[in-house]
């Protein structure tokens, strides 16, 4: 009984130790090095002002309520009847990913920009125009080198450089 | 005599700068920095990292300490002021003080006495009782419950760990730290006694509370425990107490079982006190070690542990050390 105990504690330790000294770590070091995102990663929306037939499918199907139709008063004026165009507010966006499904024209599509930081609440709001201006890149002190995961069998995930950059 | 002889003169150089004050200080900046990068080594991270980059961080705490220095201590209304402002101060004060009477080199000591064992012992387990004042001075009931869990596991902890660095007097036929670490030149007394090896270096970290009996302070259940009220540098001194006795304990099991200086290259005092430095260092960082590796005991578990297990194994070191001496080994006079 108490031999078993003492065998359980020392065990334990011992794997402790296996872990202090020759483990693995699994940090990924983010600012220097950011990893490769899936081709199908939900980020940041990009907005297609052209492409745009102004059907409100988005805001419409938007499940958060951050998608929202802006009247666009020029065109408005120039067509002589009430176009809205989308605009979009991050502080409540959930990336589902729904208003890029829905679009017809596939004006609304993902980037892989996810790490972006604002001052004001105001700023995450996106009217139509700066919405079509493009999402805002991300700003690194050192150009970040990209990495992939890999799965490793004995040391669990591994990040290895990748090719691409 | 001029200021830098003095400063080397033992008695004003074992309690200042080494072992004491500034040593233990070092020690203390270096451990609380260890602590948390085994910890996350062990659980795959990587630890504080980015206060000095090349040398993994390792300023991190000096940088925790100002911010510390600069906080505003509050004190809250319905406390006793004097007992809640002064404990801390005891507390450090006297976790510290049995590093006067530790020696370093078989010549070189603060003050020698035929005792220094049992007076070591004895100033390091004062410290409780101002756990048991902070807890009661604080008026709160984090904090009472913090401080009575420790009354409780002193009671467990304290004549066990007595009783297993007394059995180590027998079988060195002295209670003099100088003799004792001489008397291990030949074999170190973790191989002549290793139950009370065992048992006094759990009890150590049981009376530090490390982790598997870090029970007083147990953050997730009582805040944090007897030190729950404390802000600002009061905290890091009271934060600091439970070092500096994990450092003189290891000291002192270092004399006892760990062969002291030995085996040292020279007599020199600053290279067998490295050496002893070393070994309370080792055990120092295993206790620190030991928080990655456990859970938290519950009071009563502890408390079992210390009345039925550690108590008995005590008793039986003693007798293995009567049952050494009967066959014939012995030490000193």
């Amino acid at each position: 009984m108490g031999v078993e105990r003492t065998a359980r504690h020392l065990r334990a330790i011992f794997t402790g130790m296996k872990y202090l000294f020759i483990g693995p770590r699994l940090t990924i070091m983010y600012p220097d090095e950011i990893e490769e995102l899936p081709e199908s990663y939900r980020g940041m929306i990009e907005y297609d002002w052209d492409s745009c037939i102004k059907c409100s499918l988005c805001a419409m199907v938007c499940p958060a309520d951050a998608m929202k139709m802006y009247v666009s008063k020029e065109e408005s004026e120039r067509e002589g009847k009430v176009v809205k165009r989308p605009g979009i507010n991050y502080t409540r966006c959930v990336f589902c990913g729904f208003c890029v499904d829905i679009c017809p024209t596939n004006s609304l599509r993902f980037t892989g920009v996810h790490d972006v930081a604002y001052y004001t609440y105001e700023e995450q709001i996106y009217t139509p125009q700066e919405f079509s201006k493009g999402v805002p890149k991300p700003i690194y002190d050192r150009e970040p080198k990209k990495v992939k995961a890999i799965l490793d069998e004995k040391r669990g995930i591994v990040y290895e450089p990748s090719g691409r950059s | 005599m001029n200021i830098i002889d003095l400063l080397f003169q033992p008695y004003i150089f074992i309690p200042l700068v080494f072992p004491g004050l500034i040593a233990a200080f070092v020690l203390l900046l270096i451990i609380i920095w260890l602590e948390r990068k085994i910890a996350a080594k062990v659980q795959l991270r990587y630890g504080p990292l980015y206060v000095l980059k090349p040398l993994g961080g390792v300023i991190q705490t000096i940088a925790d300490l100002l911010r510390y220095l600069f906080q505003e201590p509050i004190i809250p209304k319905d406390v006793d002021k004097v007992a809640f402002l002064l404990t801390p101060v005891f507390l450090f004060g006297l976790a510290y003080l049995p590093l006067v009477i530790i020696p370093i080199s078989p010549t070189y000591y603060a003050f020698r006495s035929d005792l220094s064992l049992l007076i070591a012992l004895a100033l390091a387990t004062l410290a409780p009782i101002f756990t048991l004042i902070m807890g009661w001075a604080s008026n709160n009931k984090f904090s009472l419950i913090g401080s009575v869990r420790e009354g409780y596991l002193v009671t467990s902890y304290e004549m066990p760990i007595f009783l297993s660095a007394l059995s180590m007097a027998v079988l060195y036929n002295s209670l003099d730290l100088v003799e004792i670490a001489e008397a291990q030149r030949k074999i170190w007394g973790v191989f002549l006694n290793p139950v009370a090896a065992a048992n006094m270096l759990v009890l150590i970290y049981m009376s530090t509370s490390k982790f598997p009996f870090e029970i007083p302070e147990a953050e997730s259940e009582i805040v944090a425990g007897p030190y729950t009220e404390y802000s600002g540098i009061i905290y890091g001194l009271v934060m600091g107490a439970s070092y500096i006795k994990l450092y003189v304990l290891s000291l002192i099991y270092s004399i006892l079982f760990l062969g002291g200086w030995n085996p040292s290259p020279s007599p020199d005092p600053l290279i067998s006190g490295g050496v002893l430095f070393l070994k309370a260092f080792i055990l120092v960082a295993f206790g620190a070690f030991l928080r990655a590796v456990y859970p938290r005991f519950r009071i009563d578990q502890a408390v079992n542990i210390g009345w039925r297990i550690a108590f008995p194994l005590s008793l039986l070191s003693i007798l293995i050390s009567l049952i050494l001496i009967l066959g014939g080994v012995s030490f000193g006079s």
